[in-house]
């Protein structure tokens, strides 16, 4: 479960960005920068204490055992060895592989149903629309815990636990958060479009496919990256759905090496940290591809409307 | 601690040393057309087993050899009961499960394992091979669950720089006067503030309760199986174990302080001078011989308060959980995983990784009698560095004295129920009495939902 | 919530319009057969993986159930055994404490931060960035990250107040300090709501500031009369998410200290969260009817305090709309 989601009223629209230094533009330069030097100073350090973290994993990851706990910003002995250490300990690269397949599935699936639930929410009136509605935000607030144990029932009950197929197997079906918030954007769109495309002989479902998710793919990428970020990031239902180490997703591998390494076993913790980093990169380097449509999805969030 | 035996070469030459394939399996047999026993071509897997290290390798192989026409998948990874009892449940576990001996009496009372008479009968096991208190630890209600592998025993090891230069001996850190146990152990134990840079004496609670206990007289589980936690003496065996880490800087600090050790590495506690003496298994010993060859280790057997030597045992077993597919070939595979001749080909192997690594020859610790001694007689020679050798008997010894923490059917609720205990007394939430009375009445209503 | 667009066109009698006032049916079948289809996968979904399960859950939690024997009708028993469990007070003991330290801490830190970011200008593009940058890391990797950091006796963490005089707690192994490790390790991953926070002050107009300083209002004053009331919004937001977040805690406290052999030698107390205790007793024993109990539990608190919340926020969030 990621920390949190910031993104509601995903609109997207080009002024956000403006918005978003209102103040540049009103006052003369060379005063505003002295009198931000505090704050940048102050940020400056927020930053490194955020960013520092990352750096000691780093580090700790290529240091031999006996450096780890030295905090030295750079080893005295550079031990790549860790790295192959984990690649020959644990079936790190099917791990990697399992979590890409499993995130990916997990994304494009729920980022499709959810959408087709989305439109219908956004573009049909139909009766008892509002209650459904109601029902589907109402499912946003009921905590993944309190089903967790029937729906395992449910899944064993065809046969699929022990398989990854329930990683993502919900996600066929939608989410109510994605939904409510691809509502918003497709709400957004003007109705002419649909209109004109109506009078062109267009089905329902072309509306959906040719117009409404063509304009929506800002909202449609946030809603993949963070279902990729969700799934990558997922320990608990790995936990209880996967028991064969090579149908692991990467989270659930890093965990069985942590308790196989770690805390008052072998402690050898430069391994651990090796295989943190190797779970963490390819998150970052999303983040580093899709950072602006994130960024941007959040920043237009309407604070005012919560 | 229940650190599985792959850490023997961890320790020494890292994880890069281990040779075998990362994809999770070690694969073998396959299509060959084998004239074997066995009858046609099939396949067993396991869970619990880690990554098998040389002496595992070389059973692994003489399975293989015995039975060309089984393919072999080991799942890495240490037992995990939560992982265990969903395979169980989800109807598709593995053919094998390799854990503790302690589990073995929950895990049939709850129906996830199976009895395994009928099938030893069929490939003629011999279970009187086996050492007595590990097969007792395997038998619930006369029937046999397990077929028992390692028999760890523990003991005192020393840092015997430390020692000298406190000039005191092995004898002064003997766990047969409390008093002067404790007395010792506040002497070597330094600090400086709140950080702690030595620990003199660590008694490895939770963990080692059975062995204090039992050094003042009591058992943890009745010989019927119930529990016996609020016993006096366990009580006061609890309070004097904390009395040495309150001494030694209090639990917080000292186990964080413990955290950061290499136990492993060649820049172990030993070698950095970070601890004095603490009780152990025996296998510690092979690790500090290859990490650490120079060390000058020092040790003492465990002994109950009036001198006599004592220690427990406890050690691995393997077992097939209900519902496994194939249970022919698992118990083919118990059979040649214990055999004394299989174990005669690990101490083999593992002499071969001696003296590549120059290295000594420190015990295989079977829980096959015959084996374990066939093994000694065969490769355990004086080394020329006493201090190893010494430990190296000590433990040899103990093999013999040593005794389990007798089955039950709630062994692994019992277990649970005095470990938190312990946990609630180092954390400081309750005293040793109170804490045990609550672990007593924990274990007794599940031993009674059980019995 | 709706955003309304001038170039709405008349009313096309062929379509119906989404906003349409109620009352004025023009529904045509296929449209509503349509846009069922549209809703099917959610409808299926609803019934399939929320309400059936929550009527097996029910179910189960009158149960003895340990997926290996058939479930045994027990009553209210899993109930009345959970009002004495002691490790469920001490579950929820743990869970509401660590809320309680985490969520305002989180909102307070976040809304700091967030007011610095609003007024460097387009500097706040790249420190946002970096604020966000731990959300983007796997849990279990932060959490084993963390555990070396807290560590009491050779930790980064204490090494640095060490610097400055401070004698660092044991965080990870004191049980008093291991809720404040948690947080801390959590506070780590505060930059979602660092986004928000900003997203919400950038959009307070300025004028409002200017003018209350023409009145005289000091900045404390500007800030609980105007910030505090325009961005009320997303603080409430950001408290129900954070709270049902906090109450739900699992990854890392289980990946620090349970799971494996090792770790359950030295299971400690003070990290018992009510989800991982929940787990435990679902998967790790296999006591499903009681687990069951144990999840109707968790759902009644969190709707409480849901509401309790909702209620407060009634009283104190700002919508500009009611003016």
């Amino acid at each position: 479960m990621p920390a949190i989601r910031p993104l509601q009223n995903a609109g997207l629209e080009p002024e956000a960005a403006e918005r978003a230094t209102p103040s540049a533009r009103t006052l003369p330069r060379g005063r505003l920068t002295l009198r931000r030097l505090p704050y940048l100073a102050l940020l400056l350090f927020a930053s490194v204490l955020f960013l520092y973290p990352f750096v000691w994993l780093i580090s700790a990851s290529l240091k031999p055992r006996t450096e780890v706990f030295d905090n030295s910003l750079l080893p005295h002995t550079w031990r790549w060895a860790n790295y192959t250490d984990v690649w020959n300990y644990a079936p790190v690269l099917q791990w990697i592989s399992n979590s890409v397949v499993v995130a990916l599935t997990a994304a494009v699936t729920v980022t499709l149903s959810s959408a087709l639930v989305a439109f219908g929410f956004a573009y049909f009136r139909f009766p008892l629309r509002n209650v459904l509605f109601g029902l589907v935000l109402a499912t946003m607030m009921l905590p993944g815990a309190a089903t967790m144990i029937p729906v395992y029932l449910i899944w064993h009950r065809v046969g699929l636990t022990g398989t990854q197929v329930p990683l993502w197997g919900q996600n066929l079906f939608g989410s109510a958060f994605y939904i409510f918030l691809l509502r918003q954007f497709f709400l957004g769109v003007p109705r002419e479009y649909f209109e004109a495309a109506r009078v062109d002989g267009c089905s329902f479902f072309g509306l959906f496919w040719r117009i409404a998710l063509p304009l929506s793919r800002p909202a449609l990428i946030v809603v993949l990256v963070f279902e990729i970020q969700a799934s990558w990031t997922d320990l608990l239902r790995p936990l209880i759905y996967l028991q064969d180490p090579n149908l692991f997703t990467l989270p659930r591998g890093l965990k069985a090496v942590i308790d196989t390494f770690g805390n008052g076993g072998e402690q050898h913790w430069e391994i651990i940290m090796a295989a943190s980093l190797i779970a963490t990169v390819p998150l970052i380097a999303l983040f580093a591809l899709a950072q602006r449509h994130i960024m941007d999805g959040i920043a237009s969030q309407g604070g005012r409307k919560g | 601690m229940t650190i599985d035996r792959r850490s023997f070469l961890f320790g020494a030459s890292g994880v890069a040393a281990l040779t075998l394939a990362g994809c999770g399996g070690v694969k073998s047999g396959g299509s060959k057309s084998g004239s074997s026993s066995s009858g046609g071509a099939s396949s067993v897997t396991t869970q619990g087993f880690g990554k098998p290290d040389d002496v595992g390798q070389a059973r692994i192989d003489a399975f293989k050899k015995a039975y060309p026409q089984v393919t072999v998948r080991i799942n890495e990874g240490d037992f995990d009961p939560q992982q265990f009892l969903s395979s169980v449940a989800s109807g598709n576990p593995t053919d094998l499960v390799y854990l503790e001996r302690g589990l073995i009496g929950t895990y049939a009372a709850k129906g996830a394992l199976q009895p395994l008479d009928d099938l030893i009968s069929d490939v003629d096991i011999d279970t009187g091979q086996y050492r007595k208190p590990a097969l007792k630890q395997v038998t619930v209600d006369d029937k046999v669950y397990g077929i028992p592998e390692f028999y760890n025993t523990r003991n005192i090891l020393i840092n015997g720089k430390a020692l000298r230069e406190a000039g005191m001996s092995p004898q002064d850190l003997s766990t047969t006067d409390w008093n002067k146990l404790h007395a010792n152990a506040a002497k070597l134990f330094r600090a400086s503030g709140s950080k702690i840079s030595r620990i003199g004496f660590d008694p490895k609670l939770p963990e080692f309760l059975p062995l204090w206990a039992k050094g003042n007289g009591a058992d943890l589980v009745n010989e019927d199986g119930s529990p016996n936690l609020d016993d006096p003496k366990i009580i006061e065996a609890l309070t004097f174990a904390y009395s040495l880490i309150q001494e030694q800087g209090g639990w917080s600090k000292f186990k964080a302080f413990r955290d950061t050790w290499d136990i492993f590495g060649s820049g172990n506690e030993f070698v950095k001078n970070q601890a004095v003496a603490f009780p152990w298994e025996g296998w510690y010993v092979n690790v500090l011989v290859q990490s650490s060859p120079n060390l000058d280790l020092q040790s003492v057997q465990f002994t109950d308060r009036q001198g006599n030597p004592t220690s427990f045992c406890d050690g691995s077993a393997w077992a097939i959980p209900k519902g496994a597919k194939n249970t022919k070939a698992a118990v083919q595979w118990m059979k040649a995983m214990t055999a004394t001749d299989t174990w005669l080909q690990a101490g083999a192997a593992r002499a071969k990784t001696v003296e590549k690594n120059k290295s000594i020859f420190t015990g295989l610790w079977t829980a096959n009698t015959e084996a374990d001694h066939q093994v000694h007689d065969k490769y355990v020679k004086p080394s020329g560095r006493p201090g190893f050798d010494q430990a190296i008997n000590n433990y040899y010894a103990s093999t013999e004295s040593a005794f389990a923490i007798n089955p039950s059917k709630a062994g692994s609720e019992i277990k649970t129920a005095w470990t938190d205990a312990v946990n609630r007394v180092l954390a400081g939430q309750q005293g040793p009495e109170q804490a045990l009375k609550q672990a007593q009445s924990e274990a007794a209503k599940a031993y009674s939902a059980v019995k | 919530m709706t955003r309304t667009f001038p170039a709405r066109p008349a009313e096309s009698p062929a379509l119906p319009a989404a906003d349409r006032p109620p009352g004025k049916p023009r529904r045509n079948r296929g449209e509503i057969r349509a846009a069922y289809g549209f809703l099917s996968p959610w409808i299926i979904g609803f019934v399939v993986f929320t309400a059936a399960p929550m009527v097996i859950s029910l179910y189960l939690s009158f149960t003895d159930y340990d997926q290996i024997n058939a479930p045994n009708y027990v009553g209210g028993e899993n109930y009345r055994q959970l009002l004495q469990d002691p490790k469920v007070a001490l579950a929820l003991r743990n869970t509401l404490i660590y809320a309680v330290m985490y969520v305002p801490a989180a909102m307070a830190v976040a809304l700091a931060l967030a007011m610095v970011l609003n007024r460097v200008g387009r500097a706040a593009g790249f420190f946002r960035t970096v604020f966000y940058l731990p959300v983007m890391t796997p849990t279990v990797a932060a959490a084993a990250l963390f555990l070396l950091l807290l560590n009491g006796q050779k930790g980064l963490i204490n090494r640095s107040l060490a610097l400055i005089g401070v004698h660092g707690p044991s965080w990870t192994t004191d049980s008093s300090w291991i809720k404040p490790g948690l947080a801390l390790t959590m506070l780590w991953g505060l930059g979602g709501t660092v986004v928000i926070y900003l997203a919400a002050l950038q959009q307070v107009p300025k004028d409002l500031y200017e003018a209350a300083q023409l009145d005289g209002a000091g900045s404390i004053a500007r800030f609980r009369r105007i910030t505090l009331p325009m961005i009320s919004g997303a603080l409430f937001f950001t408290m129900i998410v954070l709270t049902i977040h906090s109450l739900q805690m699992f990854d890392q406290a289980y990946t620090m200290f349970f799971g494996g052999q090792q770790n359950s030698t030295y299971a400690n107390d003070a990290a018992l969260f009510y989800v991982i205790y929940l787990f435990q007793q679902a998967f790790g024993v296999l006591h499903m009817g009681y687990a069951s109990a144990l999840a109707w539990l968790l759902f009644g608190i969190i709707i409480l305090i849901t509401a309790v919340q909702v209620r407060l926020s009634k009283r104190f969030v700002y919508y500009e709309g009611e003016r």
